[in-house]
């Protein structure tokens, strides 16, 4: 609502129009030190140059270089002298001189690309390391606008740049951390029509979304491409971090690494799937997947992602690698699962996980999933993965709005005709405690869903006495009949549950009391009676 | 969550992420042996729903290493899980 005021939205339009500009004066400095950086390299004659190599050079850096720039099929750069610019041995020079990465190591990032999907809490901190390590070209996949509930954890983004696409303003950050990258924004949602296309262009994928379908898909395209891929999730204080398809060889090759599908065949059930939103999220767990997303693809890239056939034949090269004493790159390591429980001892586990497995969906031999079945729209991920559909659990009888609640709570009660009382009602709020502790209705009974939910209905004949009832049901059970009980949550749905699992319970004593939820919960308190009350 | 050595003649069960939610526990001990295509209706018994809502889709460990119990013919399902073992129950995490 308050967004629509013309005030607000020409604030959100000159942010949008500042960042933009500041984006295009980076790329511009960006330009014109490379443009400088040319001009010098001009004004010396080519000999001196030559004659620099010979004299200055030791030889065996001479032939690591040579090595390297035919091996990179870029000997144009010979005439330059050095394969960097000037720039990126100052910028790279603590990983350079690191024997992981290398010369070598930091050429393979310069020319590799990597797709980032999702642009959240994993994907902000997984591009940050991958543009400031110097990856060539970044893609960022998202669809969404930046809030200001995403702050607290997605780095890349500012409380200047609410409203901005995330893609936009995870653009403009990367820009600001290093202008040699180049970042291709795609500002709406991987969907089945677009992966490929996507994909393509790229040499590994970084899935960073926050759905199972997503997760699916991002792992069946990668399969049908034979594109390696660092997989990563997050919620509450837990993390999980795969590698997939790596080697990333073709479907029903098992020297290749599992897929997602080959870890979780089968997704959880739809109802149970917890987004951030609900289930809440602390910044740094998510942003320790994504760093580690961001580690594993610079390992990935710098041991050779460009010829992921090499890998095997690495005895062929050893000789070479002695001369230069440059270490040999480092064999892919078996596939396994990091699961991070930050409040755990120990807080990581590594779980040692299968090759392919035979009977996989995506990358067996057996295989279903198949670019004309992705690209024909056949395999439904939505379907697979279960919709939610909004909760219509009770009549309208049984329902009550916003407006008409806030008139028990003020003025005359529209189902009884008497004035309101604070005693006329029984309010009970089914959000979780630490929700209800935030802030609540004055008078609300907080008895959380969890606890409403688990609550066993037994049949009939057996006295609740013999079964031990639950205190909270034998508490309502206590209160007077012609109290009507109001059930509230956050939005409207776990309200709607709750009623009907206390109907089974027979808290309407037959019909007696009526027991009902309040519509939409409170954020419709807040949105139509009390735009005060906070929103979290 | 501790890592707690599992009494005699029992093995520890981890449950990561739904799994916790659902028991409200991050790890429990139980009774060794016990078949690996077992433990799913061992732990339905004593949590019911749990099958359906969380097991069906999760990942499961032993020793820290993965077993598969996909399907009725499942590799792993004659696996006898012994005292002393580490089991976890892990599911599919997607958000982020």
């Amino acid at each position: 609502m308050a967004l629509s005021l013309p005030i607000e939205s020409t604030i959100k339009s000159l942010r949008y129009q500042i960042a933009s500009c500041e984006a295009q004066l980076q790329d511009l400095r960006h330009q014109l030190a490379d443009a400088e950086n040319r001009a010098h390299w001009h004004t010396i004659p080519f000999e001196s140059l030559s004659h620099d190599m010979i004299g200055g050079v030791p030889g065996d850096i001479q032939t690591e270089f040579l090595a390297v720039l035919s091996q990179n099929g870029e000997r144009r750069r010979y005439a330059k002298a050095w394969p960097l610019e000037k720039h990126e041995y100052k910028r790279y020079g603590r990983q350079l001189i690191m024997p992981e990465v290398g010369l070598q190591g930091q050429l393979r990032l310069k020319t590799s690309s990597v797709l980032v999907v999702g642009v959240g809490g994993l994907g902000c901190p997984a591009a940050a390391y991958l543009a400031g390590a110097g990856v060539g070209k970044i893609g960022l996949v998202d669809g969404d606008t930046v809030e200001e509930s995403n702050l607290h954890r997605q780095i890349l983004h500012s409380t200047g740049r609410v409203g901005m696409t995330k893609v936009e303003s995870a653009t403009v950050s990367l820009t600001q951390l290093n202008p040699t990258g180049e970042y291709l924004a795609y500002s709406s949602r991987l969907t089945p029509d677009t992966a490929i296309e996507i994909f393509q262009s790229y040499d590994l994928i970084l899935d960073c979304t926050d759905n199972p379908a997503s997760r699916y898909l991002i792992s069946d395209t990668c399969v049908l491409l034979g594109k390696p891929l660092v997989s990563a999730s997050a919620l509450r204080t837990e993390g999980q971090l795969m590698v997939l398809n790596s080697p990333p060889r073709p479907p029903g090759d098992i020297l290749g690494g599992p897929c997602y599908r080959c870890i979780f065949p089968k997704p959880p059930p739809a109802e149970s799937v917890v987004s951030c939103g609900d289930g809440g999220i602390l910044g740094p767990v998510v942003g320790v997947m994504g760093v580690l997303q961001a580690l594993e693809a610079i390992k990935i890239i710098t041991r050779g992602i460009q010829h992921p056939d090499l890998i095997c034949h690495i005895d062929i090269d050893k000789p070479r690698f002695q001369t230069n004493n440059e270490m040999p790159p480092n064999p892919p390591e078996p596939p396994s699962l990091l699961l991070f429980s930050a409040y755990s001892n120990p807080p990581f586990r590594s779980i040692r996980l299968r090759s392919r497995k035979s009977k996989c969906a995506s990358c067996s031999a057996q295989a279903i999933v198949t670019r004309e079945a992705l690209t024909s729209g056949s395999l439904d991920y939505v379907q697979f993965c279960g919709i939610v559909s909004p909760v219509e659990a009770l009549s309208v009888s049984e329902r009550i709005s916003v407006d008409n609640y806030a008139r028990i709570r003020t003025g005359t009660n529209p189902i009884t005709g008497t004035e309101a009382r604070s005693d006329s009602h029984t309010l009970i709020d089914v959000r979780e405690k630490v929700q209800f502790d935030l802030c609540n209705l004055e008078g609300s009974i907080n008895i959380p869903f969890s606890v409403v939910s688990r609550t066993s209905v037994f049949v009939k004949g057996n006295s609740a006495k013999d079964v031990g009832e639950e205190e909270w049901v034998t508490k309502m059970r206590g209160l007077p009949e012609k109290k009507p009980i109001f059930v509230i949550c956050r939005l409207g749905n776990d309200s709607q549950l709750a009623v009907g699992k206390m109907k089974e319970l027979g808290l309407d004593c037959g019909g007696r009391r009526w027991v009902g939820d309040v519509k939409g919960g409170l954020k419709a308190w807040r949105d139509y009676v009390d735009p005060e009350f906070p929103e979290y | 969550m501790t890592n707690p050595k599992s009494p005699a003649g029992q093995f520890t069960l981890l449950y990561f992420a739904a799994a916790s939610s659902f028991t409200k526990r991050t790890s429990e001990n139980f009774s060794a042996p016990v078949r690996a295509a077992d433990l799913f209706q061992l732990l339905e018994g004593k949590y019911p729903g749990m099958g359906d809502k969380v097991l069906s889709s999760c990942a499961v460990t032993v020793n820290l290493e993965y077993i598969d119990l996909d399907g009725d013919d499942a590799a792993d399902g004659d696996l006898m899980i012994k005292a002393g073992d580490e089991v976890a129950i892990i599911p599919p995490v997607s958000s982020g």
